[in-house]
């Protein structure tokens, strides 16, 4: 892609995210919210996964944290805007990670999935019990945000459809730029030296320790904004779709069916399931079921996932375009 | 013997009773684990499984005693079939392929009993003849629990004869330490995986078909016990037989005595056990540093 | 001047020792050739150098500094490399992004997370200057795993070598190869070593007698000899123990 038709595609890109709430309707920006999030939840699981080869069976605990954390600031301060609440989201979720790091950051592989299954559960359980803080099965509700405004210049509601749908993807983006750019800087280069040898790394004179817990508290961080959004979206958090298992598998899987060796690859697979979630819930209830068959399906013949099927069509609509580009100077 | 220490007694028996249920499931999985190096997450899955096939099996032929018998072979071969045409083909792609695709399996084995069985919970009743209670010292028993504590020490004491005892035992053993060795000495090892993933399935179903009695069928199973015994085995130390022994025990003891004690926060004493333990050794109890 | 020493150095395996009151004195710039049968303890002697064990007994000091008990990444610092017998690589990332690792290394560059890597030139020279010195050049986006073994091999030492270390110690670099390849090795070796102070732990005594400067004869976790190649070769202990076994192969 030359330089050109990358400013054109930006833009393009920047009319459609505009016009979009106007153009689809509030239903479906509601859907690209919430695809949204689990995108960026996706992708900061897979800062984990993918790139350190660290994986996590209790993602959930940090969306979870950075939802409970979001709601509960908005519902004990007065006032709060958007931007307050998700940043009390997220600094929930880092001081939980800066917690559980000295103890995580020890293991690796099946151990480290399984601790984080057993915190995760923890975490649900203790939502539940401590029913004074957190409501219990019914959770935290009906919380307002305020707007957001510089006195004199706007005032923003976010209660409108539309705006709301602006912040939380303007948001996201940022966020997954941050990681984005992590991953090309040289601690970038550290993660991945880290999931494909830990002894060179180490003998390379790079602390791994360290590194996993610079990645961990990224990692949990971008989760917690996720949470944080998706509080502020549902106006709830309930225990089940806070801590529950299934947060934490969806990621694995959105992750797993869009391809973990790809930065963009959990983004494809949040669209995917975003469409799966709408169309299969129409029909049937076992969802659940219908999840682990596509994901059993794609770990046995698509390892790479999504991204990884793409990139196997790019590369042969490009041979094909230089071979018809050559049989064509041939000819001339 | 007065009211309140029996009834402390009968606690403590019900912990080990669910102790050793609890190690049964644990074991099946420690052995799948530290034979081939992954923690089969479909394990509680098959454990449920079981409970359910034990439920048609009496629907059947009206007799708990078949169901004991047949409903766990049958989840073996369940679990055969999962290592023969899943696992093995994800191998190559790496140990963290392998344990999400045993999640794949574990959740459609968790929706596809809805589909069939449907969500309500399922009455499994224990054989008549250990329907009753039993005196012991002077203490009223449920004849049924008492039932299962045999069991399960029977089902330990084959395991343990198998493999300590046999040829079979010793090469499952040398495989657990060094599989490359085995293959070495020309032992058929895919065989052996086989059959160790068979027996750690067919543990998880006794298992099943032992606790259904008391917990009912019900698609909650899975993650009512299935959270317990991966503690147990996180807690116990990955690989580690006596390790999960020890806290499958202690996760009996601090759930009965809790649920008398501290009835709001019983789930809660075992995380913190498990809390406690990580922070000082994360590799668990009786784990190796890796 | 002895850059690294060990001192009574001894280390267990569930009771059973591997090594016993090694004393081990490695002259700085030489070239330090560590041979023994099959199980004498020559890697696991590497390993508690290293840091990757803690010895059970004894000391390891590395440029006068108590090093003993160190975590690796500590020793690295202080300015040993080594490489391992089984080659450990990053075999999903290219041949330039596993030297360029060693090069972020070296210039102390771990916790950077505010620059895009692919734009540090200094970074991109000298590890483009590297792979020139591997002859890896022609190979550098090819992933590790990829390679074919001797290019791995030349890339395992490359690694140890490209963090500038003053100490490097290799295990078994020819391990593996073939008569054409090990050649390769042998003169790669000693082109990039030149200046640096290297132990070698090597099977081959073609390789071992065309590089070594000294020869230390390890046996069953005690050190038989230490001399020059020609002192070793005509020592009798060594012979019996050994070389004799070996001609009888």
């Amino acid at each position: 892609m030359d330089k050109k038709t990358r400013w054109m595609f930006w833009i393009a890109g920047i009319i459609i995210f505009a016009i979009f709430p106007k153009l689809a309707g509030i239903y479906y920006s509601n859907i690209v919210v919430s695809m949204s999030v689990w995108a960026l939840f996706a992708v900061s699981l897979n800062m984990l996964l993918g790139f350190t080869g660290l994986l996590s069976f209790g993602h959930a605990m940090y969306f979870g944290t950075g939802a409970y954390g979001a709601a509960l600031a908005l519902t004990h301060v007065n006032g709060l805007s958007f931007f307050s609440a998700m940043a009390a989201g997220c600094l929930c979720s880092v001081v939980l990670s800066l917690i559980v790091a000295p103890v995580v950051v020890r293991v690796s592989g099946t151990a480290f999935a399984m601790i984080h299954l057993a915190f995760a559960q923890c975490m649900f359980v203790l939502a539940l019990k401590f029913r004074n803080i957190t409501g219990g099965e019914d959770g935290i509700g009906g919380f307002s945000v305020s707007h957001i405004r510089i006195p004199g210049l706007f005032s923003l509601d976010v209660t409108d459809p539309a705006v709301f749908f602006y912040l939380s993807i303007g948001t996201v983006i940022l966020n997954l730029l941050v990681l984005w750019f992590v991953i090309q800087t040289p601690f970038g280069q550290v993660m991945a030296g880290t999931r494909d040898n830990v002894k060179r790394i180490e003998y390379l004179g790079f602390r791994v320790s360290h590194t996993k817990a610079v990645v961990y508290v990224l990692a949990a961080g971008s989760a917690g904004v996720a949470g944080a959004v998706s509080a502020m979206h549902q106006n709830l958090v309930a225990v089940n779709d806070a801590y529950g298992m299934m947060v934490s598998v969806l990621p694995i899987m959105i992750v797993m069916v869009g391809g973990a060796r790809s930065f963009f690859g959990p983004i494809y697979g949040a669209v995917f399931f975003g469409f799966l979630e709408e169309y299969v819930t129409a029909y049937t209830d076992k969802f659940e079921l219908i999840l682990g068959l596509i994901l059993i399906i794609f770990i046995m013949y698509w390892p790479l996932g999504l991204a990884g099927i793409f990139l196997k069509l790019k590369f042969k609509w490009l041979t094909r375009k230089q071979f018809l580009k050559r049989s064509g100077g041939g000819a001339g | 013997m007065d009211p309140t220490t029996a009834m402390y007694i009968a606690q403590g028996m019900h912990g080990i009773a669910y102790g050793m249920v609890l190690f049964l499931l644990a074991s099946g999985l420690t052995l799948i684990l530290g034979m081939m190096g992954i923690l089969n997450l479909a394990h509680t899955g098959f454990f449920m499984l079981a409970a359910y096939f034990g439920y048609q099996m009496v629907q059947w032929t009206g007799s708990y005693w078949a169901a004991l018998a047949a409903a766990p072979l049958v989840t073996a071969v369940f679990g055969i079939l999962m290592e023969r045409f899943l696992l093995k083909k994800v191998h190559v792609y790496g140990p963290m392929a392998e344990l999400i695709l045993t999640m794949g399996v574990s959740l459609v084995i968790l929706d596809g009993v809805k589909v069939i069985w449907g969500s309500q919970s399922l009455p499994l009743s224990p054989p008549e003849s250990l329907q009753g209670l039993v005196n012991i010292f002077g203490m009223q028993y449920p004849a049924y629990r008492l039932f299962i504590i045999f069991l399960s020490l029977l089902v330990l004491f084959i395991m343990g004869v198998l493999l300590y005892k046999t040829r079979m035992g010793m090469i499952i053993r040398a495989a657990v330490s060094d599989a490359q060795m085995v293959d070495a000495l020309g032992i058929n090892v895919p065989v052996v995986f086989m059959l160790v993933f068979g027996i750690g399935t067919w543990m998880a179903g006794v298992a099943g078909v032992a606790i259904a009695p008391i917990l009912t069928v019900s698609p909650g199973l899975a993650s009512q016990m299935g959270m317990d015994a991966f503690i147990v085995i996180i807690v116990g130390g990955f690989g580690s037989l006596g390790g999960a022994f020890l806290v499958s025990l202690i996760c009996g003891l601090l759930s009965s005595y809790g649920i008398q004690f501290l009835p709001q926060y019983s789930a809660v004493l075992i995380f913190i056990f498990m809390a406690v333990v990580l922070a000082v050794k994360p590799e668990g109890l009786f784990g190796e540093k890796t | 001047m002895n850059i690294l020493e060990t001192r009574n150095l001894e280390h267990e395996f569930n009771g059973y020792s591997v090594l016993k009151k090694v004393n081990l004195e490695i002259r700085k710039g030489e070239t330090h050739a560590i041979i023994g049968p099959n199980g004498a303890g020559k890697t696991t002697l590497f390993n508690v150098i290293s840091g990757m064990y803690t010895p059970s007994k004894g000391k390891v000091i590395f440029k006068k500094k108590d090093i003993t008990g160190f975590k690796a990444y500590k020793i690295q610092r202080l300015g040993m490399g080594r490489s391992f017998q089984i080659t450990a690589t990053f075999d999903n990332l290219t041949a330039f992004q596993n030297i360029r690792m060693a090069v972020l290394s070296r210039k102390g560059i771990r916790f950077n997370l505010f620059r895009f890597v692919d734009k540090m030139n200094d970074v991109t020279t000298e590890t483009i200057n590297v792979l020139q010195n591997l002859d890896l050049w022609e190979a550098c986006h090819t992933p590790a795993g990829m390679l074919s073994y001797g290019k791995q091999r030349s890339l395992e030492i490359g690694m140890a070598l490209a963090t500038d270390p003053d100490l490097v110690m290799l295990d078994e670099p020819a391990a593996g190869m073939s008569a054409d390849e090990t050649h390769t090795a042998v003169s790669l070796i000693k082109k990039l070593t030149k200046e640096k102070t290297v132990v070698i732990i090597e099977h081959d005594m073609d390789v071992v007698f065309s590089l070594a400067d000294r020869i230390t004869v390890l046996n069953h976790g005690t050190i038989l000899a230490t001399g020059i190649p020609k002192e070793i070769k005509a020592n009798k202990d060594v012979q019996a123990a050994y070389l004799g076994r070996l001609e009888d192969e």
